[in-house]
């Protein structure tokens, strides 16, 4: 969706934007620095009748309301999950010995994406929820939190509303939304005990968060769960040699690369539970342990922009109007094709071809650094009053 | 049964204990919103909508489904008014999820676009949309007054000429009687309750005159109730049109305050403070 929307900016102004994004150190037209992000004004808590609720502003406008709504529901039997359905012919031992097994299940968050002017069922809507639920989900440890019992769950429904048009990519407004909105969601206080029917606490001041915050201690059911906090997904770029994260629309129409990476935190021991597929960087040493989640890549517009194209390979300038016999002709387009890929200076030619994986080591590495982008992110939102 | 009618002829009070003549409270804001050219916030009680106006500007390629009931296509001499209606999940206290082709909200769309199309001055823009996207973010009873209200806002703030405010509120009946006749009292402004269990209508005036320019009635009400309802509900677009009003003005005048835009002509005699 998003990220093929028009820009209505000529070849030569592309080429001039991605000169200037291309210098070291680069020079966007917003005048910020490369790892700086759009100021914006967030508040969470706004809507009492969720669990939890946020939205974000950013500085050009764009605008996002995240509401998270949680309904009990009653866990599928399935044959690796024995339920208690049938109860009488299971000895007490056994019962026992499951008691602890919290599992979770990734049907137990939904999540809808809505963008005025688009259908839900849009390709570019769908592609972004999914984004936005594979961080959430990725690790397998956000859906231990809905767990009840073993009868019994919590079913999550995150709705992601974008207010404004969509003038920037909307995935990191999405994201840092969603963020808060699960960092400010409550669950009602379980009373009942084990495997009974659910009966929750009516005083909503003792609800627990189900992200518990170091601050906070409120949750009596402490799961095992590596990460304290939501998944963040950072929108990061490449142009030349430059990494810029943030990108405005303008400036995500020039990337060679656009990565959308997800980070989350681990908190406590990290060495009891190595999972395959994160790449940790050195722990203890910065604020927070961070861990990549996943990395998607984004197809930059700037493979839909239509290249510069010299007027002697362009039909609609009398290119071939001239050439009358076949043998001329063919050499004019020889020569065409030469010039076409040549770069020319203040011409604008989409990149071609895939990005180096050396690039995307190098994104992701700077996403993950100490004191770095994704750590000065979570320490901004970490600031946001939750109440 | 929620409402219990026998209580209310006791006291005289609805269940959130407001008088028959009495509307909820309405909080306002206008420019609400950078990006779009305008833009508003409404609570009617505990429904709040927010409404952003792009417009009105060249109709780009048309996506997804906006019903444009008022006014006429893209090439007509008058501009479209593109309504489109996100009722967001967790509106209400069920969480219900209604799509895009929800019959119910193209009629809520197709009311709100004709409604403000014969009141905006769209023939001063030919060959144009003006697009307003609404979303509903708590639901509490009078949603289409409040949509109304709000797309009122925001079309003032967007600067598009119009011939007046168009205000809408709810009105109903204490009863479903025909029996209890005499005893049943007109309600102003229904919440979710008393619009589960009481016949109900909306009603959309034009400005402080009585020109009605929206009746919206989909239950079953008897025909003598009728009038009482209306006029009541008539009534409450007057107060509604004056709470919008005060909104804009004192929007406006801090908007001059603050020097975002300049003192016009003839302002000199408005009391600035």
């Amino acid at each position: 969706m998003a990220s093929s929307q028009h820009v209505l900016l000529s070849p030569a102004e592309l080429a001039y934007l991605h000169a200037s994004l291309s210098l070291t150190p680069p020079i966007r037209p917003d005048g910020r620095s490369p790892t700086q992000f759009r100021p914006l004004v967030a508040e969470t808590g706004i809507l009492p009748g969720t669990n939890g609720s946020a939205r974000i502003c950013f500085a050009d406008g764009t605008e996002a309301i995240v509401g998270v709504k949680a309904e009990v529901e009653r866990t599928r039997t399935r044959h690796d999950f024995p339920s208690l359905d049938d109860e009488g012919a299971e000895d007490d031992d056994d019962l026992d010995n499951q008691h602890d097994v919290v599992k979770g299940d990734n049907d137990w968050v939904e999540m809808t994406v809505e963008i005025p002017g688009y259908r839900d069922d849009d390709a570019g809507t769908v592609f972004l929820s999914a984004m936005l639920s594979e961080a959430l989900l990725a690790d397998g440890e956000f859906t231990k939190r809905l767990w009840i019992n073993r009868r019994f769950h919590w079913k999550l429904y995150l709705d992601i509303l974008l207010i404004s048009p969509p003038l920037s990519y909307p995935l990191p407004l999405l994201s840092l939304t969603t963020h808060l909105a699960l960092l400010a969601t409550r669950l009602p206080r379980l009373k009942s005990e084990g495997d009974e029917d659910p009966l929750f606490d009516d005083d909503w001041a003792a609800a627990p968060y189900l992200y518990t915050r170091p601050g906070k201690k409120g949750s009596k059911k402490t799961v095992a769960a590596p990460t304290a906090r939501p998944p963040v997904t950072l929108l990061v770029m490449a142009v030349g040699n430059n990494i810029i994260f943030d990108p405005s629309k303008e400036e995500l129409a020039v990337a060679d690369v656009a990565l959308a990476v997800s980070v989350g935190e681990h908190t406590g021991s990290t060495s009891s539970k190595p999972t395959e597929m994160d790449i940790d960087t050195e722990e203890t040493k910065g604020h927070h342990n961070l861990r990549l989640l996943s990395v998607r890549t984004i197809d930059p517009p700037s493979r839909l922009t239509p290249p510069g194209i010299p007027n002697a390979s362009n039909s609609a300038y009398g290119a071939n109007a001239g050439a009358k016999d076949t043998e001329k002709k063919k050499q004019q387009q020889e020569q065409a094709r030469t010039t076409e890929s040549e770069a020319v200076e203040g011409v604008w030619k989409a990149p071609r071809g895939g990005a180096k994986t050396l690039v995307m080591a190098a994104l992701v590495q700077k996403v993950l650094e100490k004191g770095g982008v994704a750590d000065e992110v979570l320490d901004a939102l970490d600031g946001v009053d939750l109440n | 049964m929620p409402l219990d009618t026998s209580a209310y002829s006791l006291a005289l009070l609805r269940v959130d204990g407001r008088r028959w003549n009495e509307l909820r409270r309405i909080h306002a804001q206008i420019r609400t919103q950078a990006a779009a050219d305008g833009s508003s916030y409404l609570e009617m009680g505990h429904t709040k909508v927010m409404c952003v106006v792009n417009g009105p500007s060249e109709p780009g390629p048309r996506r997804g489904a906006t019903s444009g009931g008022g006014g006429g296509g893209g090439q007509s001499k008058n501009a479209e008014v593109a309504v489109n209606i996100v009722i967001a999940g967790f509106s209400s206290v069920d969480r219900k999820r209604r799509g895009r082709g929800d019959k119910h909200i193209l009629e809520l769309q197709s009311t709100i676009s004709q409604a403000l199309a014969a009141s905006l001055h769209t023939h001063l823009f030919p060959h144009s949309t003006i697009n307003i996207s609404l979303h509903v973010l708590s639901q509490d009873g009078s949603l289409l007054a409040a949509l109304i209200n709000a797309a009122t806002l925001a079309c003032v703030d967007a600067g598009i000429p119009m011939t007046d405010y168009v205000a809408a509120c709810t009105a109903g009946s204490t009863s479903t009687y025909a029996a209890n006749d005499e005893g049943a009292d007109p309600l102003l402004d229904m919440n979710h309750q008393e619009e589960q269990e009481l016949p109900g209508l909306t009603v959309a005036t034009l400005g402080d005159s009585d020109r009605v320019a929206v009746l919206v009635c989909e239950s079953r009400v008897q025909v003598s109730r009728l009038e009482g309802m209306l006029a009541v509900g008539v009534d409450g677009c007057k107060q509604v049109r004056e709470i919008l009003d005060r909104v804009v003005r004192e929007k406006g005048i801090k908007m001059i305050q603050e020097g975002t835009v300049e003192r016009g002509v003839g302002l000199n005699d408005m009391e600035l403070d």
